[in-house]
């Protein structure tokens, strides 16, 4: 019984993207401490799979906290002076203003058809504002809300593909996504295409080829979607963590009950028709 | 670096449609099986379909990759390594059909006068094929309406009096003269007006295709920050 319990919790482990010698020292100090107390590991821990997630978790902010801050902070990232956006006679936005600086993060909320997605699509260089100024730091990352990653590939293709646009080997390229998607939770599984991920599994894909090339400026549009409540949690402590090591970061957001964590709130309003 | 990588996933993932691949082998040996009898035809009629099957693959290829690869140049991947990237997957699945689609041939037909002919004009239709269909996603981006135009252009190129001169506008004219050199015994000419045709046309769907798919993933242009500023963020 305590057997199977372990199996299971090492299983777990493996799969919330903790190493595979770490995993194997945890289970046994658990197996070790549930014997010591004469009790079986499940009446003492609970299930296996939720143990896993709160010791996975522990095992992540104690890797986070010992990370130096390895960027400038304080530093413009991201400048935005009275952002217009207007498709032909439809305003999207008006007057956007923002100073976004090294070592922040910016909350973009608003309602549907505000604009937020066109904000974050000027911010990234994909979309060109009706007017205003964009002034913003070259090397930036970008996780957009939907098809941010090819169905047909797999996490560790994603990351080569992604490493090699910022001149990273294959090698480094996997290692780092690797390591990233442990800090999210998961462990990507080798011949494991895309479209057969989870969606939540598919956008901690999404959130991790953004930070690939640790960039200065990270663009986030929504994009826990379909996360589970674990995932959510490792998600907003990996933005702070970037914000931690200097990062300025945007995030598109409908959550409003994590806005008073961010540094900046830009709520947009739907402009409509003029 | 990136155009090898690009090149080599692309090829990975075009070898995960099983389904489309197993159609794009079968699409040209339908228009071979249907002509058999007519052995010029069928061979000419193989090389369209091959053409044909090369550039609709492109033509899904490069449309559904446009979001991602919008992506990859925000964090700095050149378009044109993009481009050839896929290109060069594209070409290399195509010349892999051609070689099995020259076997066929080989096998099945006799008295051929120029053999060796009937691989120039399998592998020139492919190189033209894949930038054609990167084309047409570039000018349609749906696959649908793309699909469809690329029909109109083929339907055009089998039904069309190739001695008319508007005949040499279509893409695979250089197909069908080469076919008369490798299959029917006629001089150099055809080689010579063939081979020309295809080196313009392919350079023609080169160009405006890479031209087209650079303009299409250019970023706008952003402005650098100031070097420094005073701390304190402030939010307008």
């Amino acid at each position: 019984m305590a057997d199977d319990w372990g199996m299971l919790l090492f299983r777990h482990l493996i799969d919330a993207g903790i190493e595979e010698a770490e995993a194997g020292e945890l289970t046994d100090d658990a197996l070790a401490e549930a014997a010591a107390a004469g009790v079986e590991p499940g009446s003492m821990y609970g299930p296996a799979l939720t143990y896993a997630g709160a010791l996975a978790r522990t095992v992540r902010q104690a890797t986070r906290h010992a990370a130096p801050p390895p960027r400038r902070r304080d530093a413009i990232v991201l400048r935005l002076r009275n952002v217009t956006k207007r498709y032909r006679r439809r305003q999207v936005l008006r007057e956007v203003n923002l100073d976004l600086r090294a070592g922040e993060v910016a909350a973009v909320i608003g309602a549907n058809g505000s604009g937020k997605s066109t904000l974050l699509n000027i911010c990234a260089g994909l979309t060109r504002a009706s007017s205003g100024t964009v002034q913003r730091t070259e090397r930036i990352g970008y996780a957009p809300q939907h098809e941010g990653v090819a169905p047909l590939l797999t996490p560790a293709e994603h990351f080569r593909l992604f490493g090699a646009a910022c001149r990273m080997n294959r090698k480094e390229a996997v290692s780092v996504g690797s390591q990233l998607a442990a800090q999210l939770g998961w462990r990507p599984r080798r011949n494991v295409v895309a479209s057969h991920l989870s969606g939540g599994t598919r956008q901690k894909l999404n959130v991790v080829l953004s930070e690939l090339n640790g960039p200065d400026l990270i663009l986030l549009d929504e994009p826990y979607q379909g996360f589970d409540q674990d995932s959510y949690v490792d998600f907003w402590d990996q933005v702070f963590r970037w914000r931690n090591g200097g990062a300025g970061v945007l995030v598109v957001s409908h959550m409003l009950h994590d806005l008073d964590r961010v540094d900046h709130v830009l709520e947009l309003q739907p402009v409509g028709e003029s | 670096m990136m155009l090898l990588t690009v090149a080599s996933i692309s090829l990975q993932e075009m070898i995960r449609r099983r389904v489309a691949l197993l159609f794009v082998f079968l699409l040209p040996l339908v228009f071979y099986v249907v002509r058999i009898d007519v052995h010029w035809q069928a061979i000419r009629f193989l090389s369209v379909g091959v053409g044909w099957a090369v550039a609709t693959l492109a033509l899904f290829s490069h449309v559904g990759a446009r979001r991602l690869d919008r992506r990859l140049t925000v964090i700095g991947a050149s378009p044109t390594a993009l481009f050839f990237g896929r290109q060069v997957a594209l070409a290399a699945v195509g010349v892999f059909v051609a070689g099995v689609y020259f076997g066929l041939v080989a096998v099945t037909q006799e008295d051929l006068p120029h053999l060796a002919g009937v691989a120039l004009l399998l592998v020139t239709t492919v190189l033209i094929g894949a930038p054609l269909g990167a084309l047409v996603s570039l000018v349609i981006s749906r696959e649908l309406e793309g699909a469809l135009a690329l029909l109109s252009i083929m339907a055009l190129q089998l039904l069309v009096d190739p001695a008319g001169a508007a005949a040499r506008l279509l893409p695979l004219w250089s197909t069908r003269e080469l076919t008369a050199y490798a299959i029917q015994g006629h001089g150099s000419g055809s080689l010579s007006s063939g081979t020309i045709h295809f080196a313009l046309m392919m350079a023609a769907c080169v160009l405006i295709g890479w031209g087209a798919g650079v303009l299409r993933l250019r970023a706008v242009r952003v402005s650098p920050v100031p070097v420094q500023e005073s701390p304190h963020a402030t939010l307008k």
